[in-house]
């Protein structure tokens, strides 16, 4: 009896005192607020299997190391900093070493040419302070001339691993190449890596070209041409440079062209008798579509990544504004109601943002919003800004800046979604118009 | 009527009768100020007062007579005036020039002093009496009483006596039977009187010893790895310590401690070493804000950013964590892939700044030994 009334004392006792009986359970905390700075790693120069590849494994970890920093997500630790050398892909990695240099991040790997000429890379990717491998090896294999490119996807593959999202460091651009005086200026279709390298230049200076898109293949490029004294739109074929003009009716002016997402229609818009409206065009057909019949100017369209939406540009409400109607026309929605002027909206591969060029109050600016109008947030700001394109991963926008005065020239630049990371893209010449293609395969 | 009465009228009758015709109801007349009068004569008082008499009036007083206007009129000659003569003043010649003073004599060099400093005495050396910090301990009195031979403090239980007996019992074993009497003992004495004041006491401490730590319980070490083990730490769940064997609760004190770990479900207690008292919230703020130090979420995708981890981690006692513990328990607000990059920056995180171990109180080491981290990255989410 005494017994029981104990116990019935101590659960009383228990239930009156709960922390008592959950002493015994783990430290609980929570954290929300961490740091956001660029991740220390390095990347020791890969490991020559043979003399022949002494040139590639260093050049190939060179261009790693600055598609990483590029992203302004990572921060090179020089190899001046470095306490082991790699002189073994298989050999194990002292971690202590890399640890006490604070790198976060190791990337190792091991190149070699085989009998037939072609570049075989082996690489890993360690967390350092967890001690282990993310991941598992790879090997990726290209012709000796290609060596950029498998650089290139072992950037990707990195930045992937680390970050959670794709790379884009293995996609090029294809933009238009300027060149001579302000008034006198020659345009040419160029294409290039993704980082400036590899310019190549597809079209002459015989006329004036704009706009260039790529197609989401890659293979194909819509451009607009003055050739014959009307714009028009052409399709270029990027791996033979052979070119074929989309129907157009004469005395009718056709620009702004977009490829659907899957590659089979053009949206663009065209003006006669002086109104412009947006219209599509089946590429193997040349049937086209009006989408739009207002009195309006409505350009710049783009299509949402599911090619359902349609974004463009339209000053129905009497300045330029962004408006979303679905891929068949009908009603539009307006989605930006800001002061100033909105133009050349791209819809982002992820689909969740939109990104656009906004002139206020006598500076042009690049932004982005949601697509909804909310949330919108002005990445840039200079004398002009313009024509924003998304990477493949939707982590970073490039655009056109031109510098003020006769002697202003312009130039393409990248900057991350954030706002951080404005960087200069190293061009031979004078670029503008650029336009994101994707991963290449 | 008894003799009481009549006794009692006859002081009555007394007592008023002595009232009546001693004065007892006769006021005294008030007090007065007495002052000395002096005596004047008549002729006297006439004399004084004819000095004070007004004087006598007046009555015809001859006031002279007005001029007539016109009679006798003087001739009013008017003439222009003259203008004042006024005296020029007399032109001073300029003075002359004050002699050029003449040079002071120089003064004569002083004579080269070589200054001396004073000498300056020093004052005798004050030295100033501290009270102690801490009153030594009472004393017991010492025996006020002087006698020729001191006398040691008796038992307590002994009567104090003039003569010392010792204590006599009765023996069972004996066949004289004797009285039984109390023990006695000479009162307490000393040889002189001395006071409490008087007496020399030793010197109160100045520094007391800082108390020691509570002991901590004996645990076993972590085992040591093997010798082709990697040189990361391992973490080893301590060995259980011997449990002692179970007593029967042989109060109710036992049988409460019984009851209550009963109803924990725990059966018998083991003897841990003890908890601690929970850590404080500085101190959890501080772990916290250390990983938060090495939290970078930088490189995380924007989905990463959305993605809310909870990771666990068992720390070694030297405040350092178990790296190989580290788990992700649960994630929310992303997809398994951008909860795995979520984890490992928590990872990182703990692990880099955990590195040279936590500031974490060691007493409370069954407090902390086992953390749950919920990494959030809400604040810093890309939107």
């Amino acid at each position: 009896m005494m017994r029981s009334l104990l116990t019935l004392l101590a659960a009383l006792t228990l239930w009156a005192f709960p922390a008592t009986a959950q002493q015994g359970g783990p430290l609980r905390l929570e954290l929300t607020e961490g740091v956001i700075e660029p991740m220390p790693f390095a990347v020791p120069d890969f490991v020559a299997d043979t003399p022949a590849a002494q040139e590639f494994a260093r050049n190939i970890a060179r261009v790693i190391a600055a598609d990483l920093t590029g992203t302004g997500l990572f921060r090179e630790i020089p190899a001046e900093a470095h306490i082991s050398r790699i002189t073994s892909f298989e050999s194990p990695v002292q971690f202590a070493d890399w640890r006490a240099i604070n790198a976060q991040a190791l990337v190792t790997g091991a190149v070699n040419v085989d009998g037939s000429g072609r570049v075989v890379v082996r690489f890993r990717i360690h967390d350092v302070f967890a001690g282990q491998e993310l991941g598992r090896g790879q090997q990726l294999v290209g012709d000796r001339d290609g060596w950029r490119r498998i650089a290139h996807k072992v950037g990707d593959q990195v930045y992937a691993r680390i970050t959670g999202e794709g790379g884009y460091f293995d996609s090029r651009v294809v933009f238009v190449s300027e060149s001579g005086p302000k008034d006198q200026r020659a345009k040419r279709l160029a294409i290039m890596d993704y980082d400036g390298a590899n310019v190549q230049f597809l079209t002459d200076a015989a006329s004036i070209v704009l706009a260039p898109r790529f197609s989401p293949t890659g293979d194909r490029v819509l451009y607009t041409s003055y050739e014959t004294g009307f714009p028009r739109i052409y399709v270029l074929d990027v791996a033979n440079v052979g070119r074929r003009v989309l129907p157009t009716l004469d005395g009718t002016m056709a620009f702004a062209p977009r490829f659907s997402p899957d590659g089979r229609t053009v949206l663009y818009s065209l003006t006669q008798g002086g109104n412009t409206d947006l219209y599509t065009m089946d590429i193997t057909s040349g049937a086209s579509t009006r989408l739009t019949t207002a009195p309006s100017i409505e350009t710049a369209p783009s299509y949402s990544p599911d090619g359902r939406q349609i974004v463009f540009e339209s000053d129905r409400s009497g300045t330029p504004q962004l408006y979303i109607m679905p891929v068949s026309g009908g009603e539009a929605r307006r989605i930006s109601f800001g002061q100033g002027r909105y133009g050349t909206p791209v819809w982002s591969p992820r689909g969740d943002l939109i990104a656009f060029t906004k002139q206020s109050k006598g500076r042009f600016h690049i932004g982005v919003m949601r697509t909804d109008g909310s949330e919108e947030r002005l990445l840039t700001a200079s004398f002009l800004d313009e024509g924003p394109t998304w990477a493949p991963n939707g982590r970073v926008v490039m655009f056109t800046r031109e510098t003020q005065g006769a002697q202003g020239e312009a130039r393409l630049y990248s900057v991350d979604i954030t706002g951080r990371n404005l960087r200069q893209v190293v061009t031979p010449s004078g670029a503008s118009d650029p336009s994101w293609g994707p991963l290449q395969n | 009527m008894n003799t009481g009465q009549i006794i009692s009228g006859a002081g009555h009758l007394a007592l008023i009768g002595w009232a009546l015709l001693g004065g007892a109801f006769r006021s005294d007349p008030p007090p007065f100020e007495v002052v000395e009068a002096m005596a004047i004569s008549a002729e006297d008082y006439a004399a004084l007062v004819a000095g004070q008499s007004a004087p006598e009036a007046v009555a015809n007083v001859n006031t002279p007579e007005p001029p007539a206007p016109g009679e006798n009129a003087p001739a009013l000659v008017s003439g222009a005036d003259s203008a004042p003569a006024q005296n020029q003043p007399e032109v001073n010649s300029a003075p002359p020039p004050d002699p050029a003073p003449s040079p002071p004599a120089p003064v004569p060099a002083p004579a080269e002093v070589t200054d001396t400093p004073p000498v300056i005495e020093t004052p005798p050396e004050e030295t100033a009496a501290l009270m102690p910090e801490i009153s030594p301990r009472p004393q017991p009195r010492p025996a006020p009483r002087v006698a020729p031979e001191p006398v040691a403090p008796a038992e307590p239980d002994v009567r104090v006596d003039d003569v010392a007996r010792p204590e006599v019992a009765p023996d069972a074993g004996a066949v004289v039977e004797e009285a039984p009497q109390e023990a006695t003992a000479p009162e307490e004495a000393a040889t002189e009187i001395v006071t409490e004041a008087e007496r020399p006491s030793e010197p109160a401490p100045t520094a007391s010893l800082r108390p020691r730590a509570r002991p901590a319980a004996a645990r076993p070490e972590p085992a040591p790895p093997p010798a082709p083990a990697p040189p990361t730490e391992t973490a080893t769940r301590p060995a259980p310590i011997p449990t002692p064997a179970p007593t029967p609760p042989a109060t109710d004190r036992g049988a409460v401690s019984d009851a209550l770990a009963a109803a924990l479900g725990q059966g018998t207690p083991t003897p841990e070493r003890p908890a601690g008292p929970p850590l404080t919230a500085g101190e959890k703020d501080a772990l916290r804000v250390a990983v938060q130090r090495c939290w970078n979420v930088g490189s995380l995708s924007s989905e990463a950013l959305a993605t809310t981890v909870v990771v666990t981690v068992r720390m070694f006692e030297t405040s350092k964590p178990d790296n190989s513990s580290i788990r992700m328990l649960s994630h929310s607000g992303g997809s398994a892939a951008a909860a795995q990059q979520a984890y490992e920056a928590a990872r990182r995180a703990i692990i880099r700044c955990g590195n040279d171990g936590f500031n974490l109180p060691p007493e409370k080491f069954e407090q902390w030994r086992d953390i749950e981290m919920t990494f959030n990255p809400e604040r810093m989410r890309i939107k």
